[in-house]
């Protein structure tokens, strides 16, 4: 950097040198100005038209350059309008669409209830279809949870069914869930009867997925395919209902025949249940129970 | 302060206030460039350089924006351009509070020098004060304030600390 000469110096920082400059200034502005003001009114004076002529070309760039930063920032500011609505519509789609499987649900769940309550209409004492929440296989228990309860008048031992047949019964009642016990449960056991011919006898799940039918003695005519149903006599379910279908009989090493059931209903696919009446004897119970001082 | 560098200021000057004038945002930023760089020369205490950078400045403020007549904020300028150097050599003071509020008040009397000469010269309603006019004295005292801390700022020292912090 080049110095300053020191007399340049003080010479910059003297005021009345600086007041002489700047009074020269004034004149001359208001030289221009009055030689200006004489023509207003007019088309403009040749030096404001010079002046504009030569501010065009760098007014043309310059604008073009700030119209091309404020398109550029009016895109980025778009870009995120952009994103913001379409994550509020996302949200909103995921809404509806939620909405929408619920309601779908529903319209499923009433048809399905329909038709149970139609189908079911052969079986005794139904009250009303409800929805199988989960089924249980472990270990030879073959349980379900089921999605109605206390509230909705569900109580220990009420039967369930399917229009195909019997399925199993509750066994334990919460407020808007109860778990029931399925006939395949390794220990879960009816009275039942061969349709056919009307010999009684127990039948027990066997925990695999197929039932045997106890105490039927050697000497019946029983065969393959005949129907199984309950006898009601076990006090839980109500007679005359379908179980299985006799699947195979062999003489056991007993004096009685050992018979395996398959089950009528498709217990692999229960989706609703249709819960029947309790029977007198367990309403009697369940009453007591009730009432019983704790 | 050199020519060239004055020169550089004025162009800088033109170049922000069409910039910012094209824009759909010079509503926010009325700043007075012209009035930055003359009172960045001011600031340097040379007289007559501030009263020729002030009556230049003024000029082209008057051709870029197109004034009825040319030479008001060249008068004004050149009036503000002596008194910002005579406040910058005779007070002491300094930080960018103080600057902004010097340019904020120099913005609000340019406005007033303008104001006033208009309506001697083209007999038009006068106005020294509008609300316009303390937006854009506002936003020229941040302008000046924020440049001023810029200046001041060690970025050299920032600089080093920062690329010691780096290698650490």
């Amino acid at each position: 950097m080049r110095p300053q000469k020191p007399h340049a110096e003080i010479a910059a920082a003297n005021p009345r040198r600086g007041g002489a400059v700047l009074v020269m200034v004034l004149v001359a502005c208001v030289l221009v100005l009055s030689a200006q003001a004489q023509v207003r009114g007019g088309r403009g004076t040749v030096l404001q038209s010079w002046m504009l002529s030569a501010s065009a070309p760098v007014a043309a760039a310059v604008g073009a350059l700030s119209r091309g930063v404020s398109n550029a920032i009016s895109s980025t500011q778009a870009l995120f309008h952009a994103r913001e609505e379409n994550e509020r519509l996302k949200k909103d789609l995921d809404a509806r669409e939620l909405e929408l499987f619920r309601l779908r649900a529903e319209a499923r769940q009433g048809a399905e209830n329909l038709r149970m309550l139609g189908q079911g209409a052969s079986l005794p004492g139904v009250v009303g279809s409800v929805p199988v929440l989960l089924i249980e296989h472990r270990a030879g228990v073959h349980g379900a949870l089921i999605g109605a309860g206390s509230a909705d008048g569900v109580v220990p031992g009420s039967p369930l069914a399917v229009p195909a047949g019997l399925v199993g019964r509750v066994v334990t009642v919460g407020r808007g869930v109860s778990r029931a016990q399925l006939l395949l449960d390794s220990s879960a056991a009816a009275g039942a009867r061969i349709a056919r011919t009307g010999e009684l006898g127990v039948l027990r799940g066997d925990g695999r997925g197929a039932m045997i039918l106890n105490n039927i003695a050697t000497t019946s005519s029983i065969a393959r395919g005949d129907l199984i149903e309950s006898a009601g006599i076990d006090g839980i379910y109500p007679r005359g209902v379908p179980i299985g279908r006799v699947e195979s009989v062999s003489r056991g090493s007993k004096l009685f025949l050992e018979i395996r059931v398959a089950p009528t209903a498709d217990f692999s696919r229960l989706t609703d249940v249709l819960l029947l009446a309790p029977s007198p004897a367990v309403r009697e119970n369940a009453e007591t129970a009730k009432g019983a001082p704790r | 302060m050199k020519i060239g560098r004055i020169a550089l200021l004025l162009g800088a000057a033109v170049v922000l206030e069409f910039f910012v004038g094209r824009s759909p945002y010079r509503g926010f930023l009325p700043v007075d460039w012209f009035l930055l760089a003359t009172a960045a020369v001011a600031r340097s205490g040379d007289f007559v350089r501030a009263v020729a950078t002030g009556a230049t400045a003024g000029a082209l403020e008057d051709a870029v924006l197109s004034q009825p007549l040319i030479g008001m904020n060249a008068f004004a300028k050149a009036i503000i351009g002596y008194a910002l150097t005579l406040v910058s050599v005779r007070v002491v003071f300094g930080g960018a509070v103080a600057v902004g509020a010097a340019l904020a008040a120099a913005s609000l009397a340019n406005e007033a020098i303008v104001g006033l000469l208009s309506a001697l010269l083209s007999q038009s309603p006068i106005v020294l004060v509008s609300r316009d006019a303390l937006w854009r004295a506002a936003a020229t005292g941040v302008a000046g304030g924020a440049f001023e801390s810029a200046w001041n700022f060690p970025w050299g020292e920032w600089w080093h600390r920062r690329r010691l912090r780096r290698l650490r």
